[in-house]
C-alpha cells in the first residue's frame, strides 16, 4: 500500500493559501470582526441587568410571564457569578455565527431541495463539516485569521451549518407534492411557489433547524474559547485546567443558562413566525385557559413588548452616558515609556505562565503600555507568535519541552532570554508518607501505592522519560504502572489522596503551585535519571525587539527566584479565578521596588 | 369548433422517450417498452370536448388517466402530440404563457383537495386570483361568491383542517370556480369522499353545471360516477383510450371484452333511457297510456308499467309520439347481456 501524503498536501496548501490569499482572509477577518464587535458593543455595553431585562421582556413576549421571570433570574445569576462580560461575548459570537450560518444554510437548503444533484454533492460535504474534529480547522483558522474570536467564529459556522442546510432541504421536500402541483396548476411561478407555499409550510422544520444551528453554535463557541475565542468557553477552560471546581461549575452553569434561554426563545420564535405554529399555539392556549390564572397567561403584545425593550435600551444608553467614566490614570511623565502602545501577551494555563504574564501586565501598564492578555493552548499560541499576531509569551520551556515548536517556528520567533531556571521534573509524595525520600526508596513499596504512579497527559515529554528511563534506572518497571490522565486529573487525584491521607506518587515538576498548597516531598534522584533541568524563556514574535525595544531590554535582565515565583503563584492561587491581575498587583505592592528592578523607567 | 381537442397525445417516462413513441407508432406494445425500462403512460390519445360538456375519462389505476389530465394544462409536457384549447396549441406555449392560461382559463380540482393548510378558506378560494394579481378586495369578493356557489357561505374565516372532507372539496371546487376559468380539470375529485357525500357532490356538480355551463374533464375510476356525470365517457386501459362515447354507447355497445366486463355491475335501469329501448314500429297506444320523454331513465318506467298492462308512450323531442315501451320490451332490455361491437360485427357477417 503506497502511502498517500494527504497531510503533506494539506499542509502545503495551507501554506500556499497563507501567502497568496492573505488579502481575502484579511477582508473576511475585517468583516467578521466588525460584525462581532458591533454586536458585542450593543449587548455588552449597557448595564448587565438592563440587558437581562431586555432579554427577559423578549422571553415574556414569546413565552409568557414565567419564562420572562426565569430568564431574568438566570441572566442575573450569570452576572452574580461575575461572568457577564464572558457571557455577552459568547452570546455575541453565537448570534453572529448563527446569523451568518443561516444566511448561507437556508439558501443552500432551498437549492438542494430543488436539485437532486446539488443535494448529492452537498451531502458528503456536510458530513465532513459536521464530523471533522473542530481542532483540525481551528488551528489553520488561527493561521489565516489570527488569534481571537474569528477562527472560533469560522469553526462555529462550519460546525453549525449542516443542520441548517439539512432541515431546510427536508422541510421543503416534505411539503405535500399535491400542494406544489396545485400551486403550479393555478399558474404560480416557481419563485412564488417557493415563497407562498413551500417556505411557509416548511417553516416549522426550518425553525427546528434554526434552533439546532443556534444550539450547535453555542456548544462550538464554548470549544472555540480554548482557541482564543474568549467568552464563557475560556472561563470553563481555564477553570478546568486549574482544577477550579467552583469556577468550572459557575461558568458551566452560565453556559447552561444561555443554552436554555436560546433554545426556548428560538423554539417559541418558530411557533410565532410560522402560520401553522401560530394556529397550533392558539389552540393550545385556548385549551389551557382554564388551568392557569390570568396574570400568568398574560403576554404583552408585539407593540407593548417593543416599547418595553426600547425603554430599557434607552435607560441603558442613558446610564452609560451619565456613568461614562474618565478614570484614566495619570502617570508621571518619566514613567510613560509605552505611550499607550498596545502589546499582546499570550499564555497557556500553566501556573508560572499565568503568574509571570499578569505580573508583567501590571508592570507594563505602569509603564504606559496597553497590555492585553489572552489564554491559549501552546500550539495556537506559538502559531500566533510566529504569525506576529501575538507579541510575547513568558513560558517557553527550553531546550526540551517546547523543542517541537522551536523547531517548527524558531526562525519566526525571537528568544528574549531565560528568566527562571533550572526547572526540574520529579516524582512527589505527600510528606506524611514516611520512609520514602528518594526514587530508590520506592522499590519494594509498590503495594503501598497500589503499584500506581499518577501521571499526566500521555503525550507529555516527562511521561516518556519516566517510562523509558527513570523507572528502568531504579528498577521500578514491573512494580509500578504509570497511569496517564491529564494534569488537572492528576492534581485532583493528589488532592483527593491528601484529604484521605492515602499514600500516592505523582509526577510533578518545579516550579508548581502544588508545592505551595500541599506539603509534598520531591523524591531525590541521585542517579540523575530525570536529566538536567530546563530554563523558562520569554519568547516574542520575530521583530519584537524592533517593535518594543525597551521591553526587550527589560526581558533580558528579568529573572525570578523560586521563592519569588512560588509566593507570586500562591498569591494568585489564593486570589481566585478572574482576579489574577489584582492578585499580581497585591504581590507587587508587597514587594516595593520589584517593578522598578523589572522595568527600570529611566534611560 | 370544440373547446378542447387532444391529438395523438403520448407520454413516455424513462430514457429516450421520443424513440419509444416511434416504436409505439410502429406497433410496439407497452410491455415491450417496459422491458427496456421505459413506461408508456399515455399512448395515442385523441378526443374532443365540446364547450359546456362534461367529459369523463374512466379507467383503473395505472391506466394513464391522471397523466392524460396533467397534459391538458401542461403540468406534464406531452412526449408527442398536441393539446388545442380554443384552437390554441398549449404544447407550443412558453412557460409564462402557459402559466397565464392556467391562472385564467384552466383550473383544477384535486383528489386529496390540495388545500393550503396555512391559508383560511377564503384565502384558499382566492388563491388563483391572487396569483393573477387581482387586488385584495376584488379577489376576496369573487372568492366569497365562489364559496357561496359551492355551498360554503359563512365558512370564509375557517381553516381547511376544521372542515369535513366534503366541505374541503367544496373549497377546492370554489378555488377552481373563482378564477372564472372555462375549463375545469377534475382529478378523481370525489374519490376520497365517502359514498353519501360523493353522491351529494355529484348532484351539486350537475346542478352547478346547469347554471355555469363549464367545460369539464372529469377523471374517475368509478363507472357509476362516470355514467352519472358524463356527457361523453372515454374508457382508458393500459394508456390507451379503448372506447369513447356516451354512457349508452358504452353500455349497449361496449368496444371490447374489457369494457364489457367493466360495465357488468352498472345499474342499467338508471343509464338506459326510454328512447333507447322503445319499440318504434308500433306507435299504436291507448289514449289512456302514460306518456314519457325519450330521455327518461328506464328506472322510472317500472311504476307505470306495473300499474297497468298497457305500454307506455314515448314522445320525441318534438313532442310527437315516437314509440312505445311494453313490459316485455323492458324486461328484454334489462335482461340483455351487453354485446361487444365486435360480436355484433361477426354476427352480421
Amino acid at each position: 500500500m503506497p502511502s498517500i501524503d494527504l497531510g503533506g498536501w494539506a499542509e502545503s496548501s495551507v501554506g500556499w493559501l497563507q501567502t497568496h490569499l492573505a488579502w481575502l482572509f484579511d477582508a473576511v477577518n475585517t468583516v467578521l470582526t466588525g460584525l462581532y464587535e458591533g454586536v458585542d458593543a450593543v449587548i455588552g455595553a449597557p448595564d448587565a441587568l438592563i440587558v437581562a431585562g431586555i432579554l427577559a421582556v423578549l422571553a415574556w413576549w414569546l413565552r409568557g410571564l414565567a419564562a420572562g421571570v426565569l430568564a431574568f433570574a438566570g441572566l442575573a445569576l450569570i452576572d452574580s457569578f461575575g461572568l457577564w462580560d464572558e457571557a455577552t461575548a459568547t452570546l455575541s459570537l453565537v448570534l453572529v455565527a448563527s446569523l451568518i450560518t443561516l444566511l448561507v444554510a437556508v439558501p443552500l437548503g432551498i437549492w438542494a431541495a430543488r436539485s437532486r444533484r446539488v443535494s448529492g454533492v452537498l451531502r458528503p460535504v456536510l458530513d465532513v463539516m459536521q464530523t471533522m474534529p473542530a481542532f483540525v480547522y481551528l488551528i489553520p483558522g488561527v493561521m489565516f485569521f489570527s488569534i481571537g474570536p474569528i477562527p472560533g467564529l469560522i469553526a462555529t459556522i462550519v460546525f453549525s451549518m449542516p443542520p441548517g442546510v439539512r432541515m431546510t432541504e427536508l422541510g421543503i421536500r416534505q411539503v405535500d407534492g399535491e400542494l406544489v402541483e396545485a400551486a403550479r396548476a393555478f399558474g404560480t411561478t416557481p419563485r412564488d411557489t417557493l415563497v407562498r407555499v413551500q417556505l411557509p409550510l416548511a417553516l416549522p422544520t426550518i425553525m427546528a433547524g434554526v434552533n439546532q444551528v443556534i444550539m450547535l453554535a453555542l456548544s462550538m463557541v464554548v470549544i472555540a474559547g480554548m482557541a482564543g475565542a474568549g467568552g464563557l468557553g475560556e472561563a470553563v477552560y481555564s477553570a478546568v485546567t486549574k482544577v477550579d471546581i467552583g469556577g468550572g461549575v459557575e461558568s458551566g452553569l452560565a453556559v447552561v443558562v444561555l443554552a436554555m434561554y436560546l433554545d426556548r426563545i428560538t423554539g417559541a420564535l418558530g411557533r410565532r413566525v410560522s402560520p401553522l405554529g401560530r394556529r397550533a399555539s392558539a389552540k393550545a392556549a385556548a385549551s389551557a385557559r382554564r388551568a392557569t390564572p390570568a396574570f400568568l397567561r398574560y403576554r404583552p403584545g408585539t407593540a407593548v413588548a417593543t416599547v418595553g425593550i426600547v425603554v430599557l435600551a434607552l435607560i441603558g444608553g442613558g446610564l452609560r452616558l451619565v456613568g461614562g467614566d474618565d478614570g484614566r490614570q495619570s502617570m508621571a511623565a518619566g514613567q510613560n515609556v509605552g505611550q499607550g502602545k498596545s502589546i499582546k501577551l499570550g499564555y497557556f494555563p500553566w501556573d508560572e505562565a499565568v503568574a509571570s504574564t499578569y505580573l508583567w501586565q501590571n508592570v507594563l501598564e505602569d509603564r504606559g503600555y496597553k497590555p492585553t492578555v489572552q489564554q491559549l493552548d501552546p500550539g495556537p499560541l506559538y502559531t500566533a507568535l510566529a504569525q506576529g499576531q501575538m507579541d510575547l509569551q513568558f513560558d517557553a520551556w527550553l531546550p526540551t519541552t517546547h523543542k517541537q515548536y522551536m523547531d517548527r517556528y524558531g526562525d519566526k520567533l525571537a528568544d528574549l532570554g531565560s528568566w527562571y531556571g533550572p526547572t526540574s521534573l520529579e516524582l512527589s509524595v505527600p510528606s506524611y508518607v514516611k520512609g520514602v525520600d528518594s526514587l530508590a526508596d520506592l522499590k519494594g513499596k509498590g503495594a503501598l501505592f497500589g503499584g500506581k504512579i499518577t501521571g499526566i497527559e500521555a503525550s507529555a515529554g516527562m511521561m516518556a522519560r519516566l517510562n523509558d528511563t527513570v523507572l528502568k534506572e531504579y528498577g521500578l518497571d514491573g512494580e509500578y504502572k504509570v497511569v496517564s490522565s491529564s494534569t488537572s486529573a492528576m492534581l485532583a487525584d493528589l488532592d483527593r489522596a491528601i484529604k484521605k491521607k492515602e499514600p500516592i506518587v505523582t509526577t510533578l515538576w518545579s516550579p508548581h503551585w502544588a508545592y505551595g498548597t500541599h506539603d509534598l516531598k520531591k523524591l531525590k534522584d541521585p542517579k540523575g535519571a530525570w536529566g538536567k533541568g530546563e530554563e523558562i524563556h520569554a519568547v516574542g514574535k520575530k521583530d519584537f525587539a524592533q517593535d518594543f525595544p525597551r521591553v526587550a531590554e527589560w526581558m533580558k535582565s528579568f529573572r525570578m527566584t523560586e521563592k519569588d515565583l512560588s509566593s507570586l503563584e500562591a498569591e494568585i492561587q489564593s486570589g481566585g479565578k478572574g482576579k489574577e491581575k489584582e492578585s499580581a498587583r497585591r504581590w507587587l505592592d508587597a514587594h516595593p521596588g520589584y517593578a522598578d528592578r523589572m522595568a527600570p523607567a529611566g534611560n | 369548433m370544440s373547446r378542447l381537442k387532444a391529438e395523438h397525445l403520448y407520454k413516455v417516462f424513462g430514457r429516450r422517450p421520443e424513440a419509444a413513441v416511434r416504436r409505439l407508432e410502429d406497433g410496439a406494445s407497452r410491455d415491450e417498452l417496459r422491458a427496456d425500462g421505459t413506461t408508456a403512460a399515455v399512448i395515442d390519445a385523441s378526443f374532443e370536448v365540446e364547450a359546456g360538456q362534461i367529459f369523463v375519462v374512466m379507467g383503473l389505476s395505472g391506466s394513464g388517466k391522471s397523466t392524460l389530465l396533467r397534459m391538458l394544462n401542461g403540468l406534464l409536457e406531452p412526449t408527442s402530440g398536441s393539446v388545442l384549447y380554443d384552437g390554441r396549441d398549449l404544447t407550443a406555449l412558453s412557460p409564462r404563457e402557459l402559466r397565464e392560461v392556467r391562472s385564467s382559463n384552466i383550473s383544477m380540482v384535486f383528489q386529496h383537495f390540495a388545500l393550503f393548510p396555512h391559508r383560511s378558506v377564503l384565502e384558499n378560494a382566492a388563491y388563483g386570483l391572487e396569483v393573477r394579481g387581482v387586488p385584495r378586495r376584488e379577489r376576496e369578493e369573487r372568492a366569497a361568491e365562489a364559496l357561496e356557489l359551492a355551498g360554503l357561505a359563512g365558512w370564509e374565516t375557517s381553516w381547511p383542517d376544521e372542515l369535513s372532507g366534503g366541505m374541503q372539496q367544496r373549497v377546492g371546487l370554489a378555488r377552481a370556480l373563482a378564477t372564472d376559468a372555462d375549463l375545469l380539470l377534475m382529478d378523481e375529485s370525489f374519490s376520497a369522499l365517502d359514498p353519501l357525500i360523493r353522491r351529494d357532490m355529484q348532484d351539486q356538480l350537475l346542478d352547478l353545471q346547469k347554471r355555469l355551463k363549464k367545460t369539464i374533464v372529469f377523471i374517475t375510476h368509478d363507472l357509476n360516477e362516470a355514467m352519472r356525470l358524463g356527457d361523453r365517457i372515454a374508457v382508458m386501459r393500459d394508456g390507451r383510450i379503448v372506447q369513447n362515447g356516451t354512457a349508452e354507447d358504452i353500455l349497449v355497445r361496449p368496444a371490447d371484452d374489457y369494457v364489457a366486463s367493466f360495465i357488468q355491475d352498472v345499474d342499467r335501469s338508471r343509464v338506459l333511457t326510454a328512447g333507447s329501448i322503445m319499440d318504434e314500429s308500433s306507435a299504436a297506444v291507448p289514449a289512456t297510456a302514460t306518456s314519457v320523454d325519450a330521455d327518461t331513465p328506464v328506472a322510472e318506467l317500472f311504476a307505470p308499467l306495473s300499474r297497468s298492462g298497457s305500454p307506455v308512450a314515448v314522445t320525441g323531442e318534438d313532442g310527437e309520439p315516437a314509440g312505445v315501451v311494453t313490459r316485455e320490451g323492458l324486461l328484454a332490455a334489462l335482461g340483455e347481456q351487453p354485446r361487444t361491437t365486435t360480436e355484433e360485427v361477426t354476427a352480421r357477417a
